[in-house]
């Protein structure tokens, strides 16, 4: 099974050739809201110095996603695109920061991570909250950092993002607990369908 | 067989006037298939860098290297050092860095690599390059 990966610990991960040479290093990641995966990175230069780089890297080129480093077949999965719309769409893919919503319009806390699939699906599998007290209850004083798993359905707009309020159902602080209960809830998922 | 470590650090000779041309600092592989393709060596008081083409050699033995008098040193040609580099799997993950290789003097075929967390076969590197050993993921390779 592929593990699940923040994609704030993605940024300066290398993107490495098969062939063993580093490209760049990852910079953003820019999301497909509609399709719910990875569409592509901004990329820097490899040195302290170096700025953002006029290309990008599509999420086809990639080979596979590892928690070391991004994975490519060879130097051509770069794209060279105008710094203008690199620009646009780091704005656009952007989740991080953006105001959760439940479907029943309750607000229940901003996106701090977003967990990413590695390997080579890309998959935006769920998303790590600074919760509202109406999400979950306790302490005032103590923050709150939860697991929230993404809806079948995710809907993105503008910077807020909507999840079925059932998702509060599988809320949990707790990483590994809640990657054994999204498994489970895909394995009732796929017995209902089948 | 014969260790990149033991080497290393090896005199270059060439036959005859027993001339001494330099020491082994290095060896440099090639992929596909993977090869010893030249010896890296250091020449003279200000170890300037000279390159061998592993053909120009006429015997590789565990006391010295001995060249062709023909083949003279060349100019340093771009060099990824094998020893020490990290080892990624074409999946993204480490696994630990290379501490030696074993070759064949004769067909100067690598043979196995040996890295800090088991041996690789020649069969499982896929590249190399100024990050890292790119590797294929296998199942039965756990030795660590």
């Amino acid at each position: 099974m592929n593990g699940l990966t923040g994609v704030r610990s993605l940024t300066t991960l290398p993107v490495v050739t098969l062939g063993g040479d580093a490209l760049a290093h990852v910079r953003d990641t820019v999301f497909d809201t509609s399709a719910g995966r990875i569409a592509s990175f901004t990329l820097t230069g490899r040195t302290l110095l170096s700025g953002p780089l006029p290309r990008d890297l599509p999420w086809p080129a990639v080979h596979c996603l590892g928690p070391h480093a991004v994975m490519v077949r060879d130097a051509g999965a770069l794209c060279d695109l105008p710094p203008s719309r690199a620009h646009r769409d780091a704005v656009r893919g952007r989740l991080l920061g953006a105001q959760v919503l439940t479907d029943d319009g309750e607000a229940v806390g901003t996106v701090l991570d977003v967990l990413v699939e590695s390997g080579t699906s890309g998959r935006l599998a769920a998303f790590r909250l600074a919760a509202n007290r109406e999400l979950v209850h306790g302490s005032r004083h103590r923050r709150h950092r939860v697991y929230v798993p993404r809806g079948e359905a995710l809907r993105v707009t503008g910077r807020a993002l909507v999840i079925p309020s059932h998702a509060r159902t599988y809320v949990t602080d707790d990483l590994p607990a809640f990657v054994a209960r999204v498994g489970e809830r895909h394995a009732r998922g796929r017995e209902v369908a089948s | 067989m014969m260790l990149f470590s033991r080497v290393r650090g090896l005199p270059v000779m060439t036959p005859g006037d027993a001339n001494r041309l330099g020491e082994v600092r290095g060896l440099t592989v090639d992929s596909a298939p993977w090869r010893v393709t030249s010896v890296r060596m250091a020449r003279g008081r200000l170890r300037r860098g000279a390159v061998v083409p592993w053909s120009a050699l006429r015997a590789a033995g565990p006391d010295m290297l001995i060249v062709r008098p023909a083949g003279g040193p060349e100019e340093v040609a771009a060099h990824h050092e094998l020893i020490g580099s990290r080892v990624l799997t074409e999946c993204g993950e480490e696994r630990g860095t290379v501490l030696d290789a074993a070759f064949d003097p004769v067909t100067a075929r690598i043979e196995a690599v040996l890295t800090t967390r088991g041996e690789l076969p020649p069969g499982r590197l896929l590249g190399l390059g100024d990050h890292a050993l790119v590797i294929r993921t296998g199942r039965a390779h756990h030795q660590a």
